[in-house]
């Protein structure tokens, strides 16, 4: 069994973002990036898979993107246990989801694999679609948002959930090789020590491909900005004593519990 | 003068056979005895290299001081004095007879046979000799009645008992067994002797000069007392003479396999222990002898040094370390006594060595770690880490240093520790929580979760901003913290320290959001790459400014800058504000306007006055601003930790029967008329402040830093912030999930 993950960086959110001075994407003087948590769900999965039971191998792939530090996070997924990492193309600034679906098609076609797995979506464009267009692409079966992936004795076949409203839970079976959007993993991704990212840095192969171009979603940012404040909504200001005050004196307007003010 | 008659015969009433055979039983102990005494420098020679003599000079300069230590029993002596006295008592018995035995074995095998012309066991000689080992064999016998009975009494720190495991899964009874064997047989030795003596001296009719053995005198009136004649005191005297003589030879051969090795390799793990224990760790480099499977830490025995698996033989089970764990205090699976047992008792039985008497493994799950996870590795020998010293116990230390400073034998648990929880950081065994903190400490710099460029937003609400370092030179840099800088709590601390600087006329500045966590807890949580960057981070930020030396807030900042930072190009000079306070009220900087009239106490934090060993400063400040100070049981060196340190602050306390910090709070109260807790370390603000409330103490006990208390008295002006610049409720909640 061989897995391949899709990962990138996105925004850190514990950073103040702001926004630039076009007003169309985000000032990179303070920005930080970090892994997109769906993708580190699908890391973990994959590792998961390989290491209880189904062996093979799980490569990384992420997209050669200025902004941030690609060699860092496929360093990351190294050290969590990967067992080849490949940065896919050169970009300025990360692509829309076509051109990423494109270049990761693209250098697919040379890495052999049993199952593809990427992040169901990630916090920057909330697009969702780099897994359908990559299926499409490569002519396999997709689900998306799915948990518990389970793969049949023989590795023909792999069953997932998709959750929905409503407490109601559908299991899909698709043919292998297939391209899973991931959701969630059964345990938190496992830590990546900072001694062994460090060595990784320095001594590991990160092999490069090419991939990208022609593609494109034809849409365009035109304005960024943050959200007003509605006026239904009571934003609660003040020291923490008058937060938490005011915070209890709504419950009790509304009979929650029996707030005590510590 | 008494003449060449003055004198008693070794073997008197033995015959040659009898001789020969006891030659051939000493041959036959001394034999074991080294044997044994190999056996166990091959356990050290599996260790891996460490250097513990640094410069020769210096090095020579403490196994002087630890001699004269071991000589007067200072470490024994240390806050428990009737162990120190009559340990003393036991010590220089056992080491003066030691050295009559020795002498007259010089005599009786070497002088009479060889050069009988210098004999010189006789006369004035054997008058001071027989009135020598008889005062010090009596001071022997003294001691070891003193300890049994402080044994029997069963303190706790003597019960055995784990905190880790049910009592019904582990039995005990082995080391106590082998305590009271060792002690035992020390008495019988002693008391085996007088009787031998006395049944001499009534056999011989009381000869005048036997007065100089008094302790036997007094036993052969005894004898002659209950009705003994002359001949059968000498039957008594032969018996007791081969008695004595098998007894003593035995313990010769038992002596390697036994407690009583402590008394050969304590003196030198005394003198090997090195004064920066734990206060700066050892670095982990990729260029040392590090194993073929490139894992980092100490997962398995072989990745201990030969003087961690020396301290673990060092240990005597004095359970000092176990008393004053607040760890062990507060229901933490951790006990540093048995986790220093576990190691020896692993490596022993790992590398078929004899365990000491009555020590054999017994306990079938240590640390609450199962045998299977304690998988055999290649090395022989279970896994360590996350193995036979489970994750949880290795988390539960506060790197408090409580246990270091308490060993009476130069033990450094805390190092030990530290190096395997490297080893669960390199197998990823890190609870979410730590996870999380590491994640914001290696993107942020900081362990709240807030941005990396909000370091500096306390000094939004300053009357008067501070310098930015980066851009101007200063006199003083203060390394500010992540505490000071983003708890809510600590922040109004932290502006006053500033206030109080900017009233003394000090030329400061800060870094801003140049300064990232100094990364002291960080690597006490085994996070040792991430402490790299940090400490890199930093020594760049901290070379781009001019300044001529650091303060900071944070004691623990205040260690690894001190200690740790030079291993990395950072050699500064460092101060605790409250040292630079009170040489500020020294100097007349501050003048106090309004003395305190509060009767208060002040808590130690771990890191100031054990790691830092700064207990003077603080208490006079308090002393400088009229505060009326009231000392908690445990103050000084021998303070009690929050339960904070070593990167426990951000792991799960909830497991905790209770927390150090709440029992820390009831010590003061029961303190009569204390108003005040005061500490001086921005984590104990905010551990003890919780920890009041917790207690339903915080309308008593009002805790307060020590700065609160001097802006106070030199009546610093009421500088309230603008009302709408405050915190925003996702800080708030930050926070509140963080604290760390």
């Amino acid at each position: 069994m061989d897995y391949v993950v899709l990962l990138k960086q996105v925004p850190d959110l514990a950073e103040e973002l702001e926004i630039d001075a076009d007003g169309t994407g985000l000032d990179r003087e303070w920005l930080s990036f970090v892994a997109s948590e769906w993708d580190e769900y699908a890391l973990e999965e994959a590792l998961l898979l390989r290491d209880q039971g189904h062996g093979g191998t799980v490569t990384c792939l992420a997209l050669g993107v200025e902004t941030g530090d690609v060699d860092e996070l496929l360093a990351t997924c190294l050290a969590r246990g990967a067992d080849r990492v490949i940065k896919v193309g050169s970009f300025e600034a990360p692509p829309d989801s076509h051109t990423a679906a494109a270049a990761f098609a693209d250098a697919l076609a040379h890495v052999h694999y049993d199952l593809i797995l990427t992040g169901v979506q990630a916090i920057d464009d909330l697009d969702g679609q780099v897994g359908p267009l990559l299926a499409t692409r490569l002519d396999l079966p997709h689900v998306s948002v799915v948990t518990h992936i389970a793969l049949a004795h023989h590795h023909t076949t792999v069953t997932v959930h998709q959750e929905y409203a409503g407490g109601i839970v559908a299991e899909f079976e698709a043919t292998l090789p297939a391209v899973l959007g991931v959701q969630t993993s059964r345990e938190t991704p496992r830590y990546a020590p900072v001694s062994r990212i460090r060595q990784l840095m320095k001594t590991a192969t990160i092999e490069a491909m090419a991939g990208g171009g022609g593609a494109g979603s034809g849409l365009v940012i035109e304005a960024m900005a943050i959200p007003e404040t509605g006026s239904t909504a009571e934003m609660i200001s003040g020291n923490p004593q008058a937060i938490a005050e005011r915070i209890a004196a709504i419950l009790s307007e509304r009979g929650i519990g029996t707030a005590v003010a510590r | 003068m008494p003449g060449r008659d003055v004198t008693r015969e070794v073997f008197e009433g033995i015959s040659s056979g009898g001789e020969t055979l006891f030659y051939v039983l000493t041959a036959v102990a001394t034999i074991i005895f080294f044997v044994g005494i190999g056996v166990r420098l091959r356990k050290y020679i599996r260790g891996r290299r460490q250097d513990v003599i640094g410069s020769p000079l210096g090095f020579v300069g403490r196994a002087a001081r630890s001699l004269v230590d071991t000589a007067v029993n200072r470490t024994v002596a240390k806050r428990d004095p009737y162990a120190g006295v009559f340990h003393a008592a036991i010590m220089w018995g056992f080491i003066v007879l030691f050295i009559g035995t020795a002498i007259l074995t010089v005599e009786s095998d070497v002088i009479r046979p060889f050069a009988p012309d210098l004999s010189f066991y006789w006369g004035a000689f054997y008058l001071g000799y027989s009135l020598v080992l008889d005062v010090l064999g009596l001071v022997m016998l003294v001691g070891i009645a003193a300890m049994a009975i402080r044994r029997a009494r069963r303190p706790r720190q003597l019960d055995y008992g784990r905190v880790d495991i049910a009592p019904a899964t582990t039995d005990r009874g082995g080391f106590r067994t082998g305590d009271w064997i060792f002690l035992g047989w020390l008495a019988i030795l002693g008391l085996s002797g007088f009787v031998l003596e006395g049944a001499r001296i009534l056999a011989h009719d009381f000869p005048d000069f036997e007065v100089f053995s008094p302790v036997g005198w007094v036993v052969a009136g005894a004898f002659r007392i209950i009705g003994l004649d002359a001949a059968s005191a000498e039957s008594i005297r032969y018996v007791t003479w081969w008695g004595h003589a098998l007894t003593a030879l035995a313990f010769v051969a038992y002596f390697p396999f036994s407690k009583a090795i402590h008394t050969l390799a304590d003196p030198v793990n005394l003198a090997l222990r090195s004064p920066l224990a734990g206060r700066r760790l050892p670095v982990l480099t990729a260029s040392g002898p590090s194993p073929a499977d490139g894992h980092l830490g100490i997962r398995d025995l072989a990745d201990l040094t030969w003087k961690q698996l020396l301290d673990v033989d060092a240990c005597t089970k004095c359970g000092r370390c176990h008393d004053a764990c607040p760890a062990v205090a507060s229901g933490a699976p951790l006990s540093p006594r048995d986790l220093i047992l576990d190691l020896r008792q692993e490596a022993d039985a790992a590398w078929s060595i004899l365990a000491p008497l009555g020590e054999h493994r017994s306990d079938h799950a240590y640390g609450g770690g199962t045998a299977a996870e304690a998988e055999v590795t290649a090395n022989g020998g279970s896994r360590l880490a996350g193995g036979l010293i489970s994750a949880n116990t290795l988390w539960s230390c506060t790197t408090c240093l409580a246990c270091v400073e308490a060993c009476p034998v130069g033990i450094e648990h805390v190092p030990t520790i530290v190096g395997m929880r490297r080893s669960l950081v390199d197998q990823a065994i890190v609870s979410p929580t730590l996870q999380a903190a590491f994640t914001s400490l290696a993107k942020q710099g900081n362990s709240f979760g807030q941005a990396g460029r909000a370091r500096g937003r306390w000094t939004d609400d300053l009357a008067t901003p501070i310098v930015d370092a980066r851009r101007e030179a200063v006199d003083w840099l203060w390394f500010v913290g992540d505490f000071a800088s983003y708890d809510v709590r600590v922040q109004e601390a932290t502006r006053q320290v500033a206030r109080v600087f900017q009233a003394a006329g000090m030329d400061f500045g800060i870094l801003y959001e140049g300064e990232r966590n100094a990364g002291n807890d960080v690597r006490r949580a085994g996070e040792e790459g991430l402490f790299e960057l940090l400490v890199e981070h930093n020594v760049g930020q901290l070379s781009k400014a001019r300044f001529r030396r650091i303060v900071t807030t944070d004691p623990h900042t205040l260690n690894t800058l001190k200690f740790e930072y030079p291993d990395f190009g950072g050699d500064y000079e460092v101060w605790h504000y409250s040292q630079v306070i009170a040489a500020l009220l020294e100097s007349g900087d501050l003048q106090v306007s309004r003395r305190t009239n509060r009767r208060v106490t002040y808590h130690d934090p771990c890191y100031l006055a054990r790691y830092a060993r700064v207990t003077a400063a603080p208490r006079d400040v308090l002393a400088a601003i009229g505060a009326e100070l009231v000392e908690m049981p445990r103050n000084g060196a021998n303070t009690f930790c929050c339960g904070a340190g070593g990167g426990r602050v951000w792991q799960d306390d909830s497991g905790l029967a209770e927390r150090p910090s709440e029992q820390r709070i009831r010590e003061a109260a029961t303190l009569a008329g204390v108003t005040d807790f005061v500490t001086a370390c921005p984590k104990d603000l905010t551990m003890y402040t919780a920890a009041a409330k917790a207690t339903g103490h915080d309308g008593r006990i009002e805790v307060a830093d020590l700065i609160e208390l001097v802006a106070a008295a030199i009546e610093l002006p009421d500088e309230t912030p603008p009302p709408d610049a405050e915190v925003t409720p996702t800080q708030l909640v930050a926070a509140e999930i963080l604290p760390g």
